[in-house]
């Protein structure tokens, strides 16, 4: 399948917020409760389109617990797009958030677009994080806010895609040199050949363009 | 002992050429003269060099030095090589001995010699059989292989190899055709399939029964060999062509080029009965240039390879050295390591058994405590029974430290509350696709919930950290004990604890032998990580720290070939899990006999990488498609296969290798306690 762009992202948070579940829910549309729990780093890829273009998303899915900081470091290293992910009926997973964000910041490019995700809102009636609290902490923090649920789909899609719609709007003003795959993002046809080869595939399962 | 000194290279590139016609004059090599035991009357020795040696293992200690002799007897000349008398008086040392022994072999027999000069280290040469068989190297600890050679050449017909300088065909061939074959490199021994096929298919093989006639009863093949190659004879129908084209078709590389050349070495290859196994490691065992030549590349010969070469000739490394793996230990045979009383009469030597072929599943509750150092080799059946069962006293009390604080307690006490909700987040997410952990309130999900909870109170220092559970779950789906799956779990905490560092350094350490063994072992692949900023080597993370677990697909992801999917591993996730987690079982057990290293983990690491070497470098790849491809490989590493390869790198890294491990890098002991350790298992 031919792309247009390569965008790769990076899905980080504690352990346990779900985003092996969200990763599962946007590559296969399935949630699956029981599954192994991530050591090092799991891959996921789809197409989805914007503007009507063919976007290939790369997504590196990270281990969360503290001890593989040192690892996961080296995963962010040129990506377009990072998740970070804590999930709402656990504070302690939202007051880890500073520290992510203080290593993404110092490892990854400085223009990478964050997408702030509160997972697990399908559990409103244990929910130990409000709403208004993770819109704060985007706000303060410059990210990009949704709350979701891998479990019943909710904002899923939305989440990965308008965060690439992000990254595609940075492409057009010029913020990014595409050719400097450091910024994590790789072009298609036209360009440099994708790893997927020939440019006559169709654009895929297109999701649906962001709002 | 289970070894066998002639080790079987009919499959090894330089001798697929050969092979032609080496059943041509197998016919005429039957003059009677193999009956021949020691110097005959009338002999005449004309070449005699002292201290020429085998290293049956990477140990200095275990090398065994012999006098190597031609002897002329009317217009015959034999080779012998007769190892001097042991100092001690160790079995294994003096049946060693006699196995290697090398009586009278007549130089009708022989094919060729391959002689090898390494830059630094002794000149040693590998005499290879007619049947294909070849005798372990041969180190001329004083030199004098020019020497050997030219007096060969005064009696017998002896061809320089065209293309290889080192190697030296031995006979007479009066086709020049035939000639000119034996010095082909496999990568043009397409042309062998032009051959008429009726030399190659009717002119019968020497069989590994012949030559066990032939070299008499001092020759202890192996009755599990023979066994080995039982199991698979009936399954084999058709060697020749079906499992070539299965086997290949499996590595989705048949090209019609190394189609033919592996079918022709069945052929060829198929009297001497070795097995299924074999073969798959032989095709794994092509060279790069063969495996990868693409579909569409038939008729071209690829000349040019665009990475460094392996400097190692890592192909035909593993098929002299990596030995035949065995069927596992079962009960009779354990039985005989054992005394009246119970304990192991020499633990050296069932380790080495259980390196080559494993355990049976039932045995393996009763091994596993000896191999991972919960029960002592030389305790009694009634020690142990007695030991177990204030063990088990011992782990009520410490899990009833964490059972016995109360919810208010709790309420203050983060760092347990923390701890127990990550144990038990991930105790479900551990081997749930094994019937054993599967399903609702499993049970056993629960003791290992208990069991990690209780060991970090046990070592509250280490705590619990993710991927100890992958550790835990088959040594509790073996133990079917709490308290004995958790002194296990200690014990193999006392060697993989530093993995789970906060800082990772004991992660950091083995990723760092690592790099130093790639080094030595292939500085041109070394080389190009270090250009490409891959030296942390953290793309073998996971196959550290869970000791090659999880080698099973996750999700529907491209082989790494092709980008495609495997759909019978989508079909059959369940039991593959299944049969992946016996695999992985397996594996353990041979790593922790520590047979020949504490670090085999870290061989085998190398001779993955090396399997991949060329797709590695030929696709450039950087860091994170690196990482990438080496996650795709799940699935697609055959334990077994690169066992033998991880062998056959160690056993050539020696104590140079060792020399690259930093002492105390898990899974070795810590330093202070690492003396009695090596004294105890006196290696």
């Amino acid at each position: 399948m031919s792309y247009a762009y390569l965008f790769k992202y990076i899905i980080i948070g504690d352990t346990g917020v779900g985003k092996s579940c969200l990763l599962l829910q946007f590559t296969d549309k399935r949630f699956q409760p029981v599954h192994d729990l991530t050591i090092g780093v799991e891959f996921g890829a789809r197409m989805i389109t914007i503007d009507n273009k063919p976007i290939k998303l790369q997504i590196w899915d990270t281990a969360g617990q503290e001890s593989f900081r040192s690892i996961t470091r080296s995963y962010y290293r040129g990506a377009a797009g990072a998740l970070l992910v804590y999930d709402i009926t656990r504070r302690e997973t939202f007051n880890h958030l500073a520290s992510w964000l203080e290593d993404a910041r110092q490892h990854a490019n400085a223009n990478m677009t964050i997408m702030l995700i509160g997972n697990k809102c399908d559990l409103a009636h244990r929910r130990a994080v409000s709403t208004e609290e993770g819109e704060q902490f985007a706000k303060e923090h410059g990210l990009i806010f949704m709350e979701a649920s891998a479990k019943t789909a909710q904002n899923v899609e939305e989440a990965f895609i308008s965060t690439a719609a992000t990254i595609y709007k940075k492409i057009q003003e010029g913020v990014f040199d595409v050719s400097n795959e450091s910024y994590g993002i790789k072009v298609g046809y036209g360009g440099i050949p994708g790893p997927s080869g020939g440019r006559d595939g169709s654009a895929a399962q297109a999701g649906g363009c962001c709002s | 002992m289970h070894e066998t000194e002639l080790q079987d290279l009919s499959d090894d590139a330089d001798y697929a050429a050969s092979q032609q016609q080496g059943s041509r004059s197998i016919s005429g090599s039957d003059s009677g003269k193999r009956s021949m035991s020691s110097e005959p009357d009338g002999a005449e020795v004309v070449y005699l060099k002292d201290n020429v040696t085998i290293h049956p293992t990477q140990y200095a200690s275990e090398r065994i030095s012999g006098r190597l002799r031609l002897i002329k007897q009317g217009s015959s000349l034999f080779m012998t090589w007769i190892p001097y008398k042991a100092h001690s008086s160790g079995n294994d040392s003096e049946s060693d001995r006699n196995l290697y022994t090398i009586k009278a072999v007549p130089f009708t027999d022989i094919r060729s010699i391959r002689r090898h000069t390494p830059a630094f280290g002794w000149q040693y040469m590998i005499v290879v059989l007619s049947s294909g068989l070849a005798f372990p190297p041969l180190y001329f600890y004083n030199g004098g292989v020019r020497e050997f050679l030219a007096t060969i050449k005064q009696h017998v017909f002896l061809v320089r190899s065209a293309d290889d300088a080192n190697a030296f065909l031995v006979n007479d061939i009066q086709d020049p055709l035939q000639r000119t074959l034996f010095s082909l490199e496999l990568s043009r021994a397409v042309s062998v399939s032009n051959v008429p096929s009726a030399s190659v298919s009717v002119s019968p093989a020497p069989s590994i029964e012949n030559s066990q006639r032939t070299d008499g009863d001092s020759y202890d093949w192996s009755s599990s060999i023979s066994q080995y190659n039982g199991r698979h004879r009936q399954k084999v129908q058709d060697p020749a062509r079906d499992l070539s084209i299965q086997v290949l078709e499996k590595f989705s590389l048949v090209t019609k080029f190394a189609w033919e050349t592996t079918s022709i070495l069945f052929r060829e290859s198929h009297n001497n009965d070795f097995g299924a196994d074999e073969r798959k490691n032989f095709i794994q065992s092509l060279p790069d240039n063969i495996r990868d030549t693409e579909h569409n590349n038939t008729e071209k010969v690829p000349e040019e390879i665009p990475v460094a070469s392996d400097p190692l000739e890592f192909d035909k490394l593993t098929l002299v050295w990596g030995k035949p793996r065995q069927p596992p230990l079962g009960s009779d045979e354990w039985a005989t390591f054992l005394d009246s009383e119970g304990r192991i009469m020499d633990s050296k030597a069932l380790r080495n058994r259980i390196f080559y072929g494993g355990v049976e599943y039932r045995l393996r509750k009763e091994v596993w405590k000896l191999l991972l150092g919960y029960h002592a080799y030389d305790s009694t059946l009634a020690e142990r029974d007695y030991l177990c069962s204030i063990k088990k006293t011992e782990y009520e009390s410490i899990k009833r430290q964490w059972q016995s604080i109360p919810p208010e307690q709790a309420k203050r006490f983060t760092k347990f509350r923390e701890r127990k909700g990550l144990v038990e987040k991930d105790v479900v997410r551990t081997d749930r696709s094994v019937s054993f952990y599967d399903g609702d309130d499993n049970p056993n999900v629960r003791l290992l919930r208990d069991i990690l909870l209780t060991y970090s109170f046990y070592n509250f220092d280490l705590g619990y950290c993710q991927g100890m559970s992958d550790l835990l779950s088959p040594i509790l789906f073996v133990m079917e004990d709490e308290s004995e799956s958790f002194w296990c779990f200690v014990a193999l905490m006392e060697r993989l604890g530093p993995n789970f560092n906060r800082d990772q350094n004991g992660m950091h350490s083995q990723l760092f032998a690592l790099s130093k063994i790639v080094e030595l072992l292939d500085s041109p692949l070394h080389n190009y990580f270090e250009q490409n900023d891959c030296l942390n080597y953290f793309f073998c993370f996971r196959w550290v720290l869970i000791q090659f677990k999880r080698q099973r697909k996750k999700r529907g992801w491209g082989t790494p070939e092709n980008g495609g999917t495997i759909e019978e591993e989508e079909r059959g996730e369940d039991k593959l899990g299944e049969f992946e987690y016996e695999k992985t079982m397996r594996l353990w057990e041979v790593l922790w006999t520590h047979y020949l290293s504490e670090h085999l983990h870290l061989y085998m690491c190398v001779a993955i990488l090396k399997r991949y070497r060329k797709k590695i470098m030929g696709d450039q790849m950087d860091f994170d498609t690196l990482l990438k491809f080496i996650n795709e490989l799940s699935g697609h590493i055959d334990l077994d296969a690169t066992l033998r390869d991880a062998e056959a790198l160690c056993i050539c890294a020696g104590e140079n290798g060792e020399a690259c491990i930093p002492a105390g890098t898990p899974p070795s002991l810590p330093v202070e306690t690492g003396l009695s350790y090596s004294q105890q298992d006196d290696i």
